[in-house]
């Protein structure tokens, strides 16, 4: 019997490190294979879920608070399909848009495993301190990928990134070894019966400091800072990985302590993300609007889409809010990746990155438009659009609470994400002659990000089995 | 004045911080009991082995994961493709540097050895190991590493694959990394026996992809 759970972080580990034996640039087939694989796995887990409650695997035999637990549920298993069917895709497009013997692909295959290795043992983790193993995991790992074989723009954004990597997961270190003096263990189920409203002060310090640094991690406003540079000098298929899935990591953190072991010492705290997230919306958008680059711009709609996730923590009270949440980072996620996808391809293209350069390429590219302005309207939030059905729920949980600000601040975004990317295809859809000669591009890259674009609107239809599966596991 | 706005704030937190850690009550869960109580059937005798390669050995392993992830982004962000430094021509000091390290190796499987019932064990066994790998450089004995050739490379990845494949290979029992009873003592051996070898070359590595080059760039 195959255990879905344990598979999809030992499968990712062991194709990454054969990667790494197989040599410089080599790897990729392996990674494919995997990654098809892990989608598998990551459905197996989802359908067993779904039927069967959540899952839990003492690593070891020992259990909680001796071991490490492991626990998958319906929160986790939507990540994990997040994850694994964006991926996928990606390294697809991926093989495609990299030379061969390029520096910066020397290791690329290797990363990719381990960032993967992390993410999904971060969703499947049930212990504070082996969480901050995988945080490292993914934060290091997606440094690297910035990184790697750059110049020295490229590198300065890394080491930026580094650092704004290492204090958050410090700050968040910090917190669970005072975690751990106060209670003696660091299990999330075991904590939940003890953490209660009347905590000493020590567990309020910790909270907060494990919060600030998930924050950072997560890029919110105002710590969105090392975000931009770092997302728009990475090559695409690295900025893609990125805006996807990384900054998701943390904020599924983030959601999973509030809701789990920090529940009684939330409550008044809740309009803080909510303050944080509107102004990112507002600033972030109004950057993209800005910004004459085109990465930058998908770098800064990050920044902004990343926003709304941080609306629903005051309307958590009602399960629409959590829906909301998590069916926004799974828009957010498949359709950035598009979006960075189509850029690349954009950008390969012309041979350069202003959104100027871009004057009538619609004739030439036709389907990376189509995919860029698809995965648009599922950031703007226009029906049938997954974003559109995230937006949907949250005005929704916002008005039955009476917090019409809230819906105010989510349609308001959407009127911004219109006009940064309507900024683009406004100026490819000019009947002017194309100023840079189009070089071809391979057409697997144009194609996984039409299919990732369309995934993220048609996933508005399926919105009702992905909310079956995400309360399959969250009910106490 | 920013310097000072810092200090301030970073001694404001300290001060917080300690009048809320002494206030602190007995905590509701004793783990070093529990750890004492399991420590018959961990296969080992010391505490920290018992916690590093039994009870949380699944952390261990992703920790080692993290160690091969930080040499290989030293690896992805690029080695330098300069003539090595001239190495020092001192006989004294290269002779003095050889005795060193061969001492150094001998103290390393000592310590490796020892990691179950005392301190020691893997990872300091392996950081002894780099140190000498280092000393014999900077003495100009061992140049400094280019790319990594087959060779090396699998010298990097053994341990966390040796891990890796034990903990597959337990699998098929149903339980990630659950040793069983009889064989606990040797697997954790095995395991630490590869980890030395490549936590030495990974941290030693470190060092010395990095420093090729130097000699060019001044």
């Amino acid at each position: 019997m195959i255990d879905p759970l344990i598979w999809l972080i030992l499968l990712p580990l062991a194709w990454a490190t054969l990667a790494f034996l197989l040599g410089p640039g080599r790897g990729a087939r392996t990674a494919i294979a995997g990654l098809s694989l892990q989608l598998w796995l990551a459905f197996d887990l989802a359908m067993k879920i779904g039927a069967g409650g959540p899952a839990l695997h003492a690593v070891g035999g020992w259990g909680a608070p001796l071991g490490i637990d492991l626990a998958a549920d319906g929160l986790s298993a939507v990540m994990l399909l997040l994850a694994q069917s964006v991926a996928l895709p990606l390294a697809l497009y991926a093989r495609a848009y990299f030379a061969p013997d390029k520096t910066e692909t020397r290791y690329f295959w290797p990363l990719i495993g381990f960032l993967l290795a992390g993410l999904n043992a971060l969703f499947l983790s049930a212990d504070l301190f082996n969480l901050y193993v995988t945080l490292e995991l993914v934060g290091l790992a997606a440094v690297g990928l910035v990184a790697a074989g750059g110049g020295a723009a490229q590198v300065a954004a890394a080491l930026r990134y580094l650092f704004a990597a290492l204090l958050g997961s410090s700050m968040y270190l910090l917190g669970v070894a005072l975690i751990y003096g106060a209670y003696g263990t660091v299990s999330l189920v075991t904590l939940e019966p003890l953490l209660t409203a009347d905590a000493p002060r020590i567990v309020w310090m910790a909270g907060g400091l494990m919060l600030a640094g998930l924050l950072l991690k997560t890029a919110l406003f105002p710590f969105h800072y090392w975000l931009p540079p770092a997302h728009a000098s990475a090559p695409a298929p690295v900025s893609a990985l990125l805006s996807a899935l990384v900054v998701k990591a943390s904020f599924y953190l983030i959601l999973r302590l509030w809701l789990g072991p920090f529940a009684p010492l939330v409550g008044a705290l809740a309009w803080l993300p909510m303050l944080l997230g509107a102004g990112a919306i507002f600033w972030g958008s109004w950057q993209a609007i800005r910004t004459p680059h085109l990465k930058m711009l998908v770098a800064w709609s990050t920044v902004a889409q990343l926003g709304y996730l941080f609306l629903i923590f005051p309307l958590l009270a009602t399960t629409g809010a959590l829906q909301a949440g998590v069916m926004q980072a799974v828009a957010h996620g498949l359709a950035k990746a598009a979006m960075f996808m189509a850029a690349g391809v954009l950008i390969k293209a012309t041979g350069q990155d202003m959104v100027a350069g871009l004057a009538g390429v619609a004739q030439r590219l036709p389907l990376t438009l189509f995919s860029f302005g698809l995965a648009g309207v599922t950031l703007m939030g226009l029906p049938p659009s997954a974003g559109f059905l995230a937006k949907w729920l949250l005005i929704e949980a916002a008005l039955a609470q009476g917090y019409w600000f809230i819906a105010l601040v989510a349609l308001a975004g959407g009127l911004l994400a219109a006009g940064y990317v309507f900024r683009v295809l406004r100026q490819a859809f000019l009947l002017a002659p194309v100023a840079y000669a189009i070089a071809a591009v391979p057409r697997t890259l144009e194609w996984t990000a039409f299919a990732l674009a369309t995934a993220s609107v048609l996933l508005g239809l399926r919105g009702v089995e992905l909310m079956a599966l995400l309360a399959a596991g969250s009910a106490p | 004045m920013k310097t000072a706005a810092i200090v301030i704030g970073a001694a404001a937190f300290a001060a917080t911080m300690i009048a809320a850690l002494l206030d602190l009550p007995p905590s509701a869960i004793h783990l070093p009991r529990l750890v004492d109580a399991n420590l018959p059937v961990s296969g080992v005798t010391h505490p920290v082995t018992a916690v590093l390669l039994n009870f949380r050995g699944y952390d261990t392993m992703l920790e080692i994961g993290v160690l091969l992830l930080a040499l290989l982004i030293v690896l992805a962000v690029g080695t330098h493709d300069g003539a090595d430094a001239a190495p020092t021509a001192d006989p004294m000091l290269q002779t003095f540097a050889r005795l060193a390290a061969s001492l150094m190796a001998l103290v390393a499987v000592y310590l490796l050895w020892a990691g179950a019932r005392q301190p020691g064990g893997a990872f300091q066994a392996g950081a002894v190991l780099a140190a000498a790998a280092v000393l014999l450089h900077l003495a100009g004995v061992l140049p400094a590493w280019r790319e990594p050739g087959a060779l090396l490379r699998s010298g990097l990845a053994a341990g966390f694959l040796v891990f890796l494949f034990v903990a597959m290979a337990l699998l098929s029992q149903g339980t990630l990394l659950q040793y069983p009873h009889a064989a606990a003592g040797s697997l954790i051996l095995l395991i630490e026996f590869a980890l030395t070898i490549s936590l030495g070359l990974i941290l030693a590595g470190l060092f010395l992809f990095l420093s090729g080059g130097q000699g060019s760039d001044s």
